[in-house]
């Protein structure tokens, strides 16, 4: 049984929105998935526009007037259509009703994909029509090799300079051309407090809870990149080492754990800790509001010997009808006050740090939605390793030794 | 491998006139499609990537290397480990499955449809939310093992997690695969074989193991390979009742396509998985029906 089925079904029998980290556990799959789609999925935006979510146009009546005074005055004739595809409810309904009344645009196209595979397979089935669309970072790559995605002209962005250069310059765009960054989530610390005798700050701390008073009551998230994370960052190296010698030590310390673990679970560990069986998890913040609702004690943390995260984007697409129009929407989008209305809508952290600011401080101080400025600074953006055999070797050995005394 | 009693050959079917008519090439059409699509077809891709290599951001690249057979045959751990938990899950669904077989198919009279329905509404709910029920059967609240807590006063026992649940998942999700092909053939044996073995002077256990054994074999055979097959791959028990902890086969090509996304390595395990099977079970077949024409008898 395939592994999507199992997240697309848990998450429905949870009824909120699925964490969207947990698609892309489900990357490998991709093309297979592509090419199945290829074969069913048809017809782009251009084909249904009875689909547009319709929204009234704006008539100034937005509580949240955008404070948007330094775009400059477009020099481009604004097309009157924007056509979006972006996932489920991560665009907040008061920014494009602004951006409609702002820009004259009358037609705001908002179709949804539930994961990075069906937005591949739709562009691979030859879904034009589409302006712009918010693909995870690490598939921009290869979307940027198939030829879906436009460099982008900086020039009509000027909001980019709001963006946190934590962001940027990374392995998936090493020089920024192709993708924004939209929202973020990081893999870190989930615990409940009345089960342990102190809170973990750090991986350090994480280490000894494990060893000690949560042994037998911890569970790793299955995910080779995330499970590497914990004993690299520990020992002071990079979360995407390939380095011999530096892997030997994470060996160390994974096979240290390994029988200390009571599982090894991407689905369902958030209910593992709901129900008290474990204490303390390695995983993703998703679960806390879809598994661990009733939980009282619960918390997250961003270690402070630092962690990676997972980051969506804005790209611009081969052939978009509408590439004035998009700009002025990807600039918009970027503007401090509209960017703080999209993380209280969302509930993600924006990777714009003039917006910090503006949030809602009940979203602001949460930390399991937006890290704190010291930790953002010790994050790392994860390289794709999932090609390092020595990797793959040590994590197959590590789940071959889990729970073994 | 269904042999058939030579008294149960149709003699009276109408001799065939013609050769295979545009009628019957219609009828074939569906399952000969479905074969070759479906099966043959994926069969041939996974041969052929298994030669391949990784391409550089994951999955297939076009080459022909063994390295991949080599990983496949020295990473044996999950497939020996697979074996183990198969075999020994094939014994534990013969165990429960013949002796309710032989009941439906010998002793139940007027209950048997009723049995037999019973048997089949489980296959009413997913196969993932049966598996997720036994969370609950096993668990420590409500389950088995807080159960066995109570009795034994001890602190801890822990069942989910362990290969026991696995065990005990893997039974029950192949069971019914085991029960009905025996009960097809107990419940078409001539209950008089019984009765003149009886008279003939065996015992309970002679008869049993000398008319009623040799009658359900075909029906044995077919559900320990219906039942051993599917528990070799087996990927979503490990994973909810085992925590994990029990990496099998199937979860070792997880890790292999979606972890690493490794097509080719992934392909070479399954390719060695496949051929490995055919060859145990080939084997299997062989050895069970070796000497099935003569057979010598006796009152023990």
């Amino acid at each position: 049984m395939a592994d999507q089925d199992l997240d697309a079904m848990l998450a429905r029998m949870g009824g909120a929105r699925m964490s969207r980290r947990g698609f892309l556990r489900a990357a490998g799959l991709g093309s297979a998935a592509a090419a199945l789609a290829a074969c069913t999925g048809s017809g782009g935006a251009s084909t249904s526009p009875s689909t547009a979510p319709s929204v009234a146009p704006s008539t100034g009546g937005s509580s949240e007037a955008p404070s948007t005074a330094p775009t400059p005055a477009p020099s481009y004739t604004i097309e009157k259509a924007l056509y979006m595809y972006n996932w489920a409810q991560y665009i907040s309904p008061k920014n494009i009703d602004a951006f409609k009344a702002q820009f004259g645009v009358t037609k705001f196209q908002y179709d949804v994909y539930d994961n990075n595979d069906a937005l591949l397979a739709k562009l691979q089935a030859g879904a034009t029509g589409y302006d712009i669309c918010s693909p995870t970072a690490e598939f921009v790559p290869g979307m940027v090799e198939q030829g879906f995605v436009q460099k982008l002209d900086k020039t009509r962005i000027p909001n980019l300079a709001n963006i946190d250069p934590v962001f940027k310059g990374l392995w998936w765009d090493p020089n920024d051309e192709y993708l924004i960054p939209k929202d973020y989530g990081t893999t870190g610390i989930l615990y409940r407090s009345s089960m342990l005798p102190s809170i973990p700050a750090s991986w350090k701390d994480f280490y000894q809870l494990v060893k000690g008073p949560a042994s037998g009551k911890t569970v790793f998230v299955d995910s080779m990149g995330d499970v590497f994370v914990f004993p690299l960052k520990m020992l002071g190296f990079s979360a995407n080492s390939v380095d011999h010698d530096e892997l030997e030590q994470a060996r160390t310390v994974l096979l240290d754990v390994a029988p200390h673990l009571l599982a090894l679970d991407s689905n369902t560990y958030g209910t593992k800790m709901a129900k008290g069986e474990a204490s303390l998890a390695l995983g993703w913040t998703g679960v806390l509001e879809q598994q661990m609702s009733k939980v009282k004690d619960k918390g997250y943390v961003v270690p402070s010997d630092g962690t990676i995260f997972w980051l969506d984007t804005w790209v611009l697409l081969t052939g978009a009808p509408d590439p004035n129009a998009s700009y002025a929407w990807l600039n918009f989008i970027q503007d401090p006050a509209v960017q703080a209305e999209e993380s209280n809508y969302n509930l993600y952290a924006t990777p714009n740090d003039k917006a910090r600011p503006l949030v809602d401080p009940a979203v602001l101080n949460n930390t399991a939605i937006f890290p704190t400025e010291e930790q953002v600074k010790a994050l790392e953006g994860s390289k794709d390793t999932s090609g390092n055999t020595q990797r793959l070797d040590i994590y197959e050995e590590f789940k071959q030794n889990i729970g073994k005394a | 491998m269904a042999t058939v009693a030579p008294g149960q050959t149709a003699q009276s079917r109408p001799k065939r006139r013609r050769g295979p008519g545009l009628l019957t090439a219609i009828l074939v059409l569906p399952a000969a499609l479905w074969y070759a699509l479906l099966l043959v077809a994926p069969l041939v891709i996974v041969f052929i990537f298994s030669f391949g290599i990784r391409a550089k951001n994951g999955g297939y690249a076009p080459a022909f290397v063994l390295d991949n057979y080599a990983r496949a045959v020295q990473k044996s751990e999950p497939f020996i480990l697979s074996l183990e938990m198969a075999i020994f899950g094939t014994i534990g669904c013969l165990l429960v499955a013949l002796p309710l077989a032989y009941f439906i198919a010998t002793r139940a009279r007027r209950r048997k449809g009723l049995l037999i329905l019973l048997l089949v509404i489980p296959f009413w709910t997913s196969f993932l939310i049966r598996t997720y029920a036994w969370l609950l059967i096993l668990g420590p609240d409500l389950g088995l093992a807080g159960l066995l807590q109570g009795l034994t006063g001890a602190d801890k026992i822990q069942i989910l997690g362990t290969p026991i649940a696995v065990m005990i998942g893997l039974i029950y999700g192949y069971l019914p695969l085991m029960i009905f092909p025996l009960y097809v053939t107990l419940e078409r044996m001539d209950r008089t074989l019984v009765e003149a073995s009886k008279d003939l002077g065996a015992g309970r256990w002679a008869t049993f193991r000398q008319v009623t054994l040799p009658v359900a074999l075909p029906g044995l055979v077919t559900g320990s390979i219906l039942v051993f097959i599917p528990m070799m791959g087996e990927y979503v028990i490990p994973q909810i009742l085992g925590y994990g902890r029990t990496y099998l086969m199937g979860n070792a090509l997880v890790t292999d396509f979606l972890e690493a996304r490794n097509w080719p390595q992934g392909s070479a395990r399954a390719v060695f998985l496949i051929v490995v099977m055919i060859v145990t079970i080939a084997g299997y077949v062989w050895f069970v029906n070796r000497g099935r024409t003569t057979r010598d008898v006796s009152v023990l």
